[in-house]
Order: C-alpha cells, then structure tokens, then sequence
C-alpha cells in the first residue's frame, strides 16, 4: 500500500505517534492476507451492514435533467444511513486485532462519529468523539444518537469549531494515550496509512458500482460523481474504477460563492501540510490554514486526501466546486423527484451529475455516490427554506 | 556561530537550559531585553516559536497563546524582525510546524532565516522519514535542523534520528502535548538518553515537555540527559506581564548550574 501519491502523503507527525502508525499498517496488512479476518468483514458487511447497497436508476431525476441517465449508488442506506460504515467497521476489527480498547473519532456532519458509535457498541470498544461546538449545534440528531449508542461526544471549542478543529483534538488525545486507544480516522486524509487504509475499506463502494453497472447495463458507467470534503466516498467509488476509462468528477463545497473559499481544497487551494499528509490546503500566503465555510458539516474541511490531489494534478480525476445554495437545490430536486431525503454532503454531487447529465447524450450513464441520508439536515434546509 | 557549535561549548561549563518563547507581535519592543533576561537567567540558546494556525503536539496553554498572537496579526515577518533581534544576544533556533516553512518553499525559507541570525530549526510534526529532504536544504542553508525522539520509540529508531540530528536532539519527556500534564515523565527516558548518547557522543540531548520547575528540570537531567527546554511554564509567566528581572530570577531556578 502506497505511502506517497506522487509527492503527496506521508507521515508528518510527532515522533510519539510514529509507533502506533507502524503497528496500525503492520495490522493492517497482516489482516488482509487473513481469510478469517475478510470473512467476519465480509460477514459483518452484510450482516450488520446491509451490504451489497442497490445501484438505483433515478427515472425522474433523469428527465427533469433531459440528458445521460443518472444513477445512485445507494450508501444512504448503509447501516447508519451513510458510508462511513465501512471504513469504522474495517478499522474497528483493526482495533480488536491490535489488542486495543478505547476508540476515539473525529466527526464533522456527525455520520463518522455514529458509524464509530456504533462499530464500537458491536465490538464492545469504549468510544469517545470529539466534534466541533458548531457541527454538534447543527447537526443535533447525530449527537443525540452517539450518545444513546453509548459514546461520549467531546466538544470542540478551538478555532472555528468544526471538523478541522475535532481532528486536532483527537490527534492531541491519541498523542497522550496511543498505547491504548486507536484513532479511528473517518476520512481519506491524515498520515500513513490512513488514506490507503481508509480507501480500502471505502473501496467496496466502486467495486459493487462496477458489478452492478455491469450487471444493470451490460457496461461500466461513463461518469461517476461523488463529494469531496476529506474525499473517502470519493476515493473508495474512484479506486477501483481508476485503471478504466470511466470519467471521474470529484465535487468539493464552494460555500456561499462569490470570491470565499468555500471548503473547495483542490479547486482553490495549494500544496501544504496538515494533519499528516502534504495534500492540497486552504491556507493564507503564511501558510496559516484558512478558516472554511459550508452549509454541508462534512465538507467543512480545509484539506483532503492526498490520493486525490494526485488524481487532480495527473488529470485522472476532474473536481470542481458546488455553492450551498446549488446543494440545496439539488436536495429538493431528489427529495420530489425520486422520495429520497440526501444528505447535504452528496446533494453537491448531484447538483453536479444533473449539470452534467444536461451537456451529455441519453447513451452516456452516470453514476453518482448517494453517500449519506438527510434526515440530519433537516433542520439545516428548513431554515434555509424560510 | 551555529546552534550546536554554541550547544557544545556551553555544554562544558554545565547543564543546559534552552528557553522558548512564542513570537506574538505585541512582544516585538521587547525582545532585545527578553533576550538579556534569558541569557543572564542562563539560557545557553532561545527557541522562537511561530505560531501555526492547527498546533496539535500543543496543549492548552500554548495553543491558546499561539491563537491569540495569529489573531492579533502576527505574521512570518514578525518572527524575522525577533530572530534579528534575539540572535545577537543567543545563539537562535526557531521552532514551528512543518507547513508555515515549506508554503515559503524549504531552500529559500531556510536561506532567509539564516540571514535574520538563526541558526536552528524544530519541526515537531517532522517524522524521521519526512525529515531527509529538510536536512540536507538545512545543511545547505547552514542551519542546524534538530529532530525529535519520543518515549515508546525502539532504541535503534533514538540512534538513527540522533545521528541526523544536529544541535541538539529534542526529547520530548511522556506521551501528551506540551505543557504540564497528567502523565508524568516517562521512565523509559533513561533507555533513550542511552541511546541517543550511544549513537551520537557529541550530540546533546535535551529534555522537553512539561519542565516547569527546579523540581521537574532536575528530573529531567537524572535521566542523563545534558539540559531541559522550558517552553509553556516561561511562556504563563511572560503572559502575566512578569517582567525581564522576575523572568531571570525564575529561570536561575530551573537551570541546574551550582554557580548561579
């Protein structure tokens, strides 16, 4: 498993968590050549997590955009109603592999937070969450349900309160108590091995995509599309498509518009380092990490993974960014044309999709990654709606 | 003359004290008798700290500290102005995190540096492996850029980042962030101090994290190690507005030399 992107990864952190990162990738790859240790992944997959997700053709959807048709691939219904599932459920059976007992997680949008919650509650693993003052404020009902799965939520009151600062609270945990504690990483992004690690157990999203399009079609898609904030849904429906000729289309949160960053890393960051990798950061010309803003919580993130800014400078991967009010749009567009409530995070990706099912012939098929459920937003668009 | 040059002769007179102070821009009238006080305190060398916007190997006092100097404007430019101060008056090394460098580009960063006098570098979020490419741009810039040991590393990994390092070597005393915490000084330090000395004879090692008193400062040179830096307890007292005799008389305390 790669270390580096091209230039991009790495491991840059305090030499305290060097050990445990080494032990984390030594687990990681002794369990993937264990046939008992896939097989309860497998079992637990399916059983636990309602996996294999559909691949849904959205009738409607397609003719209000009178173009290529447009599909979903369905990890709103994973257990939980997102597909941080899969890579909690993989780095939980780490966890228990590795002899170690305490879970701690960062959360933006809440859906890593209750995935860890939840894994940890299966595998009786205590587990703490920390998530910024902001998000626990706008995304109430993921808070309610960690703690009745039986975490502690930890709030964030540093910087602006939000995911970038939750991540810093967990890495400063996991500096003081890593000999016992597993930092259970919820995105594609950090040190070595996460982002790999992470895309593996998020690849199984494009692997059904390439069963079931097959299987539905006869053919891989011509595009897929899925959200961008640390980029896990994205880099586990690009991964194993990446060697095809199927178009990739990354979409990040452009915000309110206008000349603010939006969250959007790879479309108007630059090279930098944070939180362990060299990846594509907003940051300011004294390399301070900028302050982010979006109505999605779990693309309020100033970084992303560093196999995405790879796939961004080789051309492999296309990534652009969608305003808040778009996302919303789109959100209601799913909500009255196919009675599916998207989470916020992928209705940028289905903005994008319709834009681009619109410029392409009825042939073409794409396939965008429904990443979470919405029933979190609620109180978000009402507001919004007034 | 270079950080460890400075580091090694000090070395012989006793036990080493390096201080590090946070650049915030409110401090910059003050930095040339800052730098008095440290010396006559008996600092063998300063640390400037640039405080970065994500600090995560800092606790609460520092994070705080850093966060309200970013708030006030400090900018990278402040940091110059205090190395050009400081550097006259000790031998001067600067310490932040690995991105305020490298979004300068490594080489001209470093170059830059070395011109306003400084003549270290830490990184705490530099892993040995990232470590090579800033070595040599550091080498060549002619400044000492000095890694970090942690407990819980095996004692080869201590020798290997130990012969890399120059200056000095950094070891941070127990898992957590910097600052006075709940875990105390590991008491695997002594195996590091071993192995770091055995790799590197010449090379001092300096215990940091959580020194804060005469007490704690005499712990942390029980390990064998040749001195201590003293970052967050310095830094409460410079925020209370303790002023440059106080902050003298109080590092005389810590800085284990019997004829202060």
């Amino acid at each position: 498993m790669p270390r580096h992107f091209g230039p991009y990864g790495g491991a840059f952190v305090p030499e305290t968590l060097v050990p445990a990162l080494q032990e984390l990738d030594g687990a990681w790859r002794a369990a993937r050549k264990d046939p008992a240790f896939r097989a309860e992944l497998r079992r637990l997959s399916r059983t636990l997590g309602g996996r294999p997700t559909p691949l849904y053709f959205a009738a409607r959807l397609t003719r209000r955009a009178g173009g290529a048709e447009i599909w979903l691939k369905r990890e709103d219904l994973v257990h939980g109603g997102a597909h941080k599932f899969n890579n909690a459920l993989g780095q939980g059976l780490l966890t228990r592999r590795m002899g170690k007992h305490r879970l701690i997680a960062e959360t933006g949008a809440g859906q890593h937070g209750v995935a860890t919650a939840m894994i940890g509650a299966a595998l009786g693993l205590r587990t703490e969450v920390y998530m910024g003052e902001v998000d626990m404020e706008r995304q109430r009902p993921n808070v309610d349900r960690m703690r009745l799965l039986g975490a502690t939520v930890h709030p964030v009151t540093t910087g602006r309160r939000t995911l970038k600062d939750a991540i810093n609270a967990a890495l400063r945990d996991w500096i003081a108590n890593v000999r016992t504690t597993h930092y259970l990483l919820g995105s594609a992004v950090g040190p070595h091995p996460y982002p790999s690690l992470v895309a593996d157990f998020q690849s199984v999203i494009g692997k059904e995509i390439r069963r079931q399009s097959t299987a539905a079609f006869g053919r891989l898609p011509d595009l897929v599309v899925a959200c961008v904030g640390g980029g896990s849904n994205a880099i586990g429906t690009f991964h194993p498509l990446r060697r095809t000729r199927v178009e990739l289309l990354g979409v990040e949160a452009g915000g309110v518009g206008g000349r603010g960053p939006g969250a959007a890393s790879l479309t108007r960051g630059r090279p930098g380092i944070l939180h362990g990798s060299f990846s594509y950061v907003l940051q300011d010309h004294d390399g301070q990490v900028a302050e982010t803003e979006s109505i999605s919580a779990g693309l309020d993130y100033p970084g992303v993974g560093p196999e995405h800014a790879w796939l961004r400078d080789t051309g492999r991967a296309r990534y652009v960014a969608v305003r808040d009010r778009d996302a919303l749009r789109a959100f209601h567009w799913l909500a009255e044309d196919e009675g599916i409530l998207p989470a916020l995070e992928p209705s940028h990706a289905l903005f994008a999709a319709v834009h681009e099912a619109r410029r392409r012939p009825r042939r073409e098929r794409i396939v965008v990654t429904l990443s979470g459920r919405g029933d979190k937003d609620l109180a978000v668009v009402t507001r919004a709606a007034r | 003359m270079r950080l460890g040059e400075a580091l090694a002769a000090a070395r012989r007179d006793g036990p080493l004290l390096v201080p590090y102070v946070l650049v915030d821009r409110r401090r910059a009238h003050r930095w040339t008798a800052l730098a008095r006080a440290l010396r006559e305190g008996g600092a063998a060398a300063v640390e400037l700290g640039f405080p970065f916007s994500d600090p995560i190997a800092d606790g609460p006092v520092l994070e705080a500290a850093g966060g309200r100097a970013l708030a006030d404007g400090t900018r990278w430019s402040d940091l110059e102005r205090a190395a050009r101060a400081v550097a006259p008056i000790l031998p001067t090394a600067v310490m932040t995190y690995a991105n305020p460098v490298w979004h300068r580009g490594l080489a001209p960063a470093l170059v830059r540096l070395r011109s306003c006098g400084v003549s270290g570098l830490i990184v705490p979020d530099l892993s040995y492996e990232e470590s090579a490419p800033w070595s040599r741009a550091a080498g060549v810039a002619g400044i000492d850029l000095v890694l970090l040991a942690a407990p819980g590393l095996a004692s080869s990994r201590v020798g290997r980042i130990a012969r890399r390092s120059r200056g000095f070597l950094y070891l941070v005393s127990r898992y957590g962030t910097t600052g006075v915490g709940p875990d105390r000084a590991s008491d695997d330090l002594g195996r590091l101090v071993r192995a770091a000395h055995a790799a590197q004879p010449r090379l001092p090692v300096l215990v940091g994290f959580g020194v804060h008193d005469a007490e704690s400062a005499d712990r942390a040179r029980a390990t064998g190690a040749d001195g201590v830096v003293v970052g967050t307890a310095l830094e409460q007292r410079i925020a209370r507005g303790d002023g440059e005799r106080s902050i003298a008389r109080w590092l005389r305390t810590l800085n284990g030399r019997a004829s202060d």
